[in-house]
C-alpha cells in the first residue's frame, strides 16, 4: 500500500487539467490513473474538429487536443499511471487492477474524473434481435478513428442530442452511409441549425415524432429496422444501429462503493466546491452529471484543482445539505450545498429531460422558497438564483418541475 | 478503412478425422448436453465424435439460460428428469475443482407474496422432502427480511432451499468437452447433419460436409432434436421451444440479494427469477412463451418492461440500477412435460430430446444414465483421469486480471484482459463466433456493451485470427 497526498482517476480534459493545476500549486506527491493505454479521455477518438476553441484558443480534432492535454500534463511533470483500473474503494483505500498485478494507494484526496458513456440498447428496452453491429457513437468513433474499421455499411442513428451529429462525422469518416436519424420526440434534441445543417446539407432524413419499434433480422445480423410514426410503421433497411447520447457518468465505481448515491446524477451528491460528503473526495467532469462538452470539464478540472488546494491547506471540513431532484429533471449541480464556503451566485443549474414549459420550483423544508416559469430545451441549463436565506444544517432543499 | 465485421471473422473450423473413419459413437449436437455425455462417453473409452452444426458449442439453447444448479426440490417425482438433476448435480460437485470450475451456494427462497401462494408452501415443502431434498426450511416474513433485508415487505412466508447454487453455465460445458478432446474425441464444428442411413453394421450420416461414420448415434440436437430424431425413421416428439427473456441489471445490484428469489411455481413455469449470477450481475427472468420459430430470440419491449416491473415490486432497490443486458434463451421443450429419453435398440440410436428447462444442471447425470442405457463395455480411456482446467471468468474465484502480465484491460466493464481475449481465439476449442469470444470471457457484455471495447476487441481477434491462420 501506497499513501500518496492526491490521486487523480481519469486522464479526460477533467482529469488532465486538474492535475496541471495542482502541479502549479506546487503539488509533486499526485498520481493520474487511468485505464487506458493512453492518456487523453474520450477525445482520443472524437477524430473531428471541435475542441480546444476556448481552453487553446484554436480549433483542434479531438485526438489532437488530447495529445496536446497529455503532452502539457507530462511536461510538468504530472505523473501519469497509464493501463491501471479503478476496480475497488474502500475505507479510503483505492485498488487498481494493472498489468504488473493488483496495486493499492491511500491518497488524503482523491478526485474521479471518470467520464461518462452513452446509454446502450439494453437499458432502453429495445425490441428485436441481437447483434454486435447494434452500437453507440463512441463505439463507431473507436472503430473508425482508433481501429480504422467499417463494421457496416449503412446505418440508422437513434437519438438527436448534439452528439448524433459526431455520429454522422464518424460515419462519413469509415465511408457508412446513415440512412435516418430517428427522434422519437417532436423536434430534435439539439439546436435547430443542426437539423438544417443535417437536412439540407448532409441530406439525411431527420424522421421526427418516430418511435424506434423494433430491429429486424437473424441472430447475430441486422437486416432493418422498424419505425412507426403517426401515419403508421415502416421499414428502413440497414446493416447497422447506432444508438446516440443519454449519457450517464461511468459510476458504477462510485455507487459501489459509497453508501449516499444520487441516483438523479449517476453520481455522488456533489457540493458547490466538487466536495463529496466522504472526506477527501472530489468529482469532476462527465463524471458529474453526463455529457458536457469538452472545455466545459477543462475549466471544472482547474476549478475543482483550487478546490482540493484549500482542502488541503485549511482542512477544510464541510458543513453539508443535500439538495434532491425529482424525475423531470435530467441532472443538477451541485446537488449538496457547503454552508461553510462563501455563498456562489448561484443554488444550482439543471437540465430538463424534456422539452417542457411549465414551473421550476425550489422548496426549502417543503415550502416553495422560488418558482420561474420556463419553457426549456433538455439542452439548456437552467440557473437557480442563490436566495439569500440562511440554511440551517438540517435543511432540506427540493427541485420540482411541473408542466403546465 | 478496413471493412471487418465481427460476426464474420472467425474462420470455419476444420476436423482432424476423414471421412472413412468409424466412430463407435457420434453424438449429434453441442449444447450442454451433448457435451456432456461427450465427456462421458470418451473417459468411458468410446471412440467419439461430436457433430455440431454451429462453429462452437453452445449455439442453441444452452447459451442464455438462469445458470442455476438446481437440487430438484421441485422437479416432477421420480421422473427421469428429477434423477438426472439430482445425480448430475452430484456429479457437478465431484469435478468442479479439478474443472476450475466456479460454484456459489447462494441457497433459494421460495417466495409468497400472497395468501393463495402462502397456502401452496407446504405442498412445495412436502413434495421437496419426497423428491429426497432434507435441507428446506420454512421462513417467516420476519425471518425472510433478516436475510434479505432489500425485499419487499410483502414476502408472507418462503421456503429456503438450502441446496440451490449458482454456476458458470459457460465455462462448464466447455470444460466437458475439453476433457473429451483429451481422452481422445474428435470435433466436427460446422456439419450440420441432414439425413443418414443405418448399413446394419453402422450409420452413415450426411452432413453439410464430409459424411460422418457412428455405429451408435446420439441425438442431443436440442431445439432441433425431433427434426435429428427422423432420421431413425419414426418420429416420437415434437419440440415447441419456449422463449425465456431476460433482463440483467449492473454489478452496482449485486449485493441486493443474497439467495437466489423463486416464485411459487405455477403449472406452465417456475416464474420470474431473481438472482445473482456468476458473471457478478443480477437477472431477471425468464419468462415462458411457446413459439414456433427454433431460431427466434429476439426480446420484446413491453415484456421487459413487465419484467423489470415485477422485478421492482419483489426488489425495490433495484429501481436504482441500469439495465445491463437483455437477451432471450430458448427451451427445447416437447409435446409432454418431460425429458424425451429413448434408445432404438435395432437401429443404435439413442435420443435425449426435450431437456426443457434443467439441462444446465441434469446434462451430467443425464449422460450417465445414457451410457448406462447403452450397455456396451469400453476399455476406459488412460486418460479418464487426468486433469483438465479451463480458465475462470467467474467473480466466486481470481481473475485473469489478478495475475500479473496480462497486456491491459481490454473490456473495462468486466475487467477482461487482453490475455483472455488472445487465448480464446486459439485452438481447437477457441471461439468460432462472436457469441463465443463473449461466452469464453465475457468481453463487451458489460454496461457500456463495447461503448469501450468493441472496436478493440475487434483488432485483437483480427491479428490473432491472422496470426494463427
Ligand atoms: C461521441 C462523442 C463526441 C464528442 N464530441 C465532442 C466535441 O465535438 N466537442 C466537445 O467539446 N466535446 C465532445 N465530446 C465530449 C467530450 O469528449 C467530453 O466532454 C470530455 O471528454 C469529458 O471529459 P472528462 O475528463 O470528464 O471525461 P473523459 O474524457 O471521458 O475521461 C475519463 C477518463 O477516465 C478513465 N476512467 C474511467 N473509469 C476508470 C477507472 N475505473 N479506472 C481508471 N480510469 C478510468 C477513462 O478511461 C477516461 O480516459 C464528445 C463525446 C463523445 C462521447
Ligand atoms: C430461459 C432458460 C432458462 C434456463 N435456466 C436453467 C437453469 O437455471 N438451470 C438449468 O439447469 N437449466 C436451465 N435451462 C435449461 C437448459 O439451458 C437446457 O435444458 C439446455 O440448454 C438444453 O441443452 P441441449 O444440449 O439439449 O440443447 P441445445 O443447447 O439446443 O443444443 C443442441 C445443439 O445441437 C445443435 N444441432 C441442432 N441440429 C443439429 C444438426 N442437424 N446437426 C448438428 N448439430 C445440430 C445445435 O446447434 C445446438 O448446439 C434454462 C433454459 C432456458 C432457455
Amino acid at each position: 500500500m501506497n499513501n500518496i497526498q492526491i490521486a487523480i482517476i481519469g486522464a479526460g480534459p477533467a482529469g488532465l487539467s486538474a492535475a496541471l493545476e495542482l502541479k502549479k500549486l506546487g503539488y509533486d506527491d499526485l498520481l493520474v490513473f487511468d485505464r487506458e493505454d493512453e492518456a487523453g479521455g474520450t477525445p482520443r477518438h472524437c477524430g473531428h474538429l471541435g475542441f480546444g476553441m476556448f481552453e487553446f484558443k484554436r480549433v483542434l480534432s479531438g485526438p489532437d487536443y488530447a495529445k496536446k492535454l497529455a503532452k502539457l500534463a507530462i511536461d510538468s511533470g504530472v505523473n501519469i499511471k497509464l493501463k491501471s483500473t479503478l476496480t475497488k474503494v474502500e475505507n479510503g483505500v483505492l485498488t487498481f487492477s494493472t498489468p504488473e498485478g493488483i496495486k493499492q494507494y491511500k491518497p488524503t484526496c482523491t478526485l474521479f474524473a471518470l467520464g461518462a458513456r452513452e446509454t446502450p440498447r439494453p437499458d432502453r428496452l429495445v425490441s428485436g434481435t441481437r447483434s454486435p453491429n447494434i452500437i453507440t457513437t463512441g463505439t463507431l468513433q473507436r472503430f473508425a478513428y482508433l481501429q480504422k474499421i467499417k463494421p457496416f455499411n449503412k446505418a440508422v442513428i437513434i437519438g438527436s442530442e448534439i452528439v448524433s451529429f459526431s455520429a454522422i462525422m464518424s460515419a462519413k469518416h469509415a465511408g457508412i452511409k446513415i440512412e435516418a436519424i430517428i427522434e422519437e420526440k417532436d423536434e430534435i434534441d439539439s439546436f435547430c441549425v443542426i437539423k438544417y445543417m443535417v437536412k439540407y446539407l448532409l441530406k439525411i432524413p431527420v424522421l421526427t415524432n418516430t418511435k424506434l419499434k423494433n430491429i429486424n433480422g437473424e441472430d447475430k445480423k441486422v437486416t432493418s429496422v422498424s419505425v412507426s410514426t403517426d401515419e403508421g410503421e415502416r421499414e428502413i433497411p440497414c446493416d447497422g444501429v447506432i444508438f446516440t447520447g443519454q449519457f450517464i457518468p461511468e459510476s458504477s465505481i462510485m455507487q459501489k462503493s459509497f453508501d449516499d448515491f444520487n441516483f438523479s446524477n449517476n453520481s455522488l451528491y456533489i457540493s458547490q466546491n466538487f466536495q463529496a460528503k466522504d472526506d477527501g473526495f472530489f468529482v469532476a467532469g462527465n463524471a458529474l452529471r453526463g455529457a458536457l462538452a469538452a472545455f466545459k470539464c477543462y475549466f471544472e478540472g482547474k476549478k475543482v484543482a483550487k478546490n482540493i488546494h484549500d482542502f488541503i491547506r485549511f482542512k477544510h471540513q464541510p458543513e453539508l445539505i443535500k439538495i434532491e431532484a425529482d424525475e423531470n429533471i435530467s441532472w443538477y449541480y451541485p446537488s449538496m450545498i457547503d454552508l461553510k464556503s462563501p455563498t456562489k451566485q448561484h443554488l444550482t443549474a439543471l437540465r430538463l429531460k424534456k422539452r417542457a414549459k411549465g414551473a421550476i420550483k425550489v422548496l426549502l423544508n417543503g415550502r416553495m422558497i422560488y418558482k420561474k416559469n420556463i419553457h426549456a430545451f433538455p439542452f439548456m441549463s437552467i440557473n437557480i438564483p442563490w436566495k439569500d436565506i440562511e440554511l440551517k444544517p438540517q435543511d432540506v432543499i427540493k427541485l420540482e418541475f411541473v408542466n403546465n | 478503412m478496413e471493412s471487418i465485421n465481427l460476426n464474420h471473422l472467425f474462420p470455419t473450423k476444420t476436423s482432424n478425422f476423414t471421412k472413412d473413419e468409424i466412430f463407435d459413437v457420434a453424438v449429434v449436437g453441442a449444447g450442454v448436453v451433448g457435451c456432456a455425455i461427450f465427456k462421458e462417453f470418451c473417459e468411458q473409452g468410446a471412440k467419439t465424435v461430436l457433430v455440431e452444426k454451429a462453429n462452437d458449442i453452445l449455439d442453441g439453447a444452452s447459451k442464455g439460460n438462469s445458470a442455476i444448479l438446481h437440487t430438484g426440490f421441485d422437479a416432477p417425482p421420480d421422473t427421469l428428469e428429477h434423477k438426472c438433476v439430482q445425480r448430475g448435480y452430484e456429479e457437478y460437485m465431484k469435478i468442479k475443482d479439478d474443472y476450475n470450475l466456479p460454484f456459489l451456494n447462494t441457497k433459494a427462497l421460495v417466495v409468497a407474496w400472497n395468501d393463495e401462494q402462502l397456502g401452496k408452501l407446504d405442498a412445495i415443502l412436502q413434495k421437496g422432502l419426497g423428491n429426497g431434498v432434507k435441507e428446506l426450511d420454512l421462513l417467516t416474513h420476519e425471518q425472510i427480511i433478516k436475510r434479505e433485508p432489500n425485499l419487499s415487505l410483502d414476502a408472507k412466508g418462503a421456503i429456503l432451499v438450502h441446496g440451490e447454487s449458482l454456476i458458470d453455465p459457460w465455462s462448464a460445458p466447455l470444460a466437458y468437452v475439453k476433457k473429451g478432446i483429451n481422452c481422445g474425441g474428435k470435433i466436427a464444428f460446422s456439419h450440420e447433419v441432414k439425413d443418414g442411413h443405418y448399413n446394419g453394421k453402422y450409420w452413415e450420416l450426411q452432413t453439410s460436409q464430409k459424411p460422418i461414420n457412428a455405429k451408435v448415434i446420439i441425438n442431443a440436437a436440442g431445439l432441433y432434436g425431433d427434426i435429428v430424431d427422423k432420421i431413425k425413421g419414426t418420429q416420437d416428439f415434437k419440440i415447441i421451444p419456449r422463449k425465456g427473456q431476460f433482463v440483467i441489471f449492473d454489478e452496482t445490484a449485486y449485493n441486493l440479494i443474497n439467495s437466489i428469489i423463486l416464485p411459487v411455481p405455477t403449472k406452465r413455469t417456475k416464474g420470474v427469477v431473481i438472482t445473482k449470477t456468476a458473471f457478478g450481475n443480477i437477472l431477471v427472468g425468464p419468462t415462458a412463451e411457446d413459439q414456433e420459430s427454433r431460431t427466434d430470440s429476439q426480446t420484446v419491449k413491453e415484456t421487459l418492461e413487465d419484467l423489470k416491473n415485477k422485478a421492482f415490486h419483489m426488489l425495490p432497490a433495484l429501481k436504482n440500477h441500469k439495465v445491463t443486458a437483455t437477451f432471450a434463451g430458448l427451451r427445447p421443450a416437447s409435446d409432454e412435460a418431460y425429458y424425451r429419453v429413448s434408445i432404438n435398440d435395432e437401429k443404435n440410436w439413442i435420443t435425449a430430446g426435450g431437456i426443457r428447462s434443467t439441462g444446465l444442471t441434469s446434462s451430467l447425470g443425464l449422460a450417465k444414465h445414457i451410457f448406462e442405457l447403452h450397455d456396451t463395455r469400453y476399455e476406459k480411456s488412460p486418460k479418464a483421469d487426468e486433469k483438465v482446467t479451463v480458465p475462470n471468468i467467474s467473480e466466486f474465484a481470481p481473475r485473469d486480471n489478478q495475475k500479473e502480465g496480462y497486456g491491459k484491460i481490454v473490456c473495462h466493464c468486466e475487467c477482461v484482459t487482453e490475455r483472455e481475449i488472445k487465448n480464446a481465439c486459439h485452438g481447437e476449442l477457441g471461439a468460432g463466433n462472436v457469441g463465443g469470444l463473449k461466452r469464453r470471457t465475457r468481453a463487451m457484455m458489460g454496461r457500456c456493451q463495447g461503448f469501450n471495447c468493441e472496436a478493440a476487441v475487434t483488432q485483437i481477434c483480427k491479428n490473432e485470427v491472422k496470426n494463427h491462420e
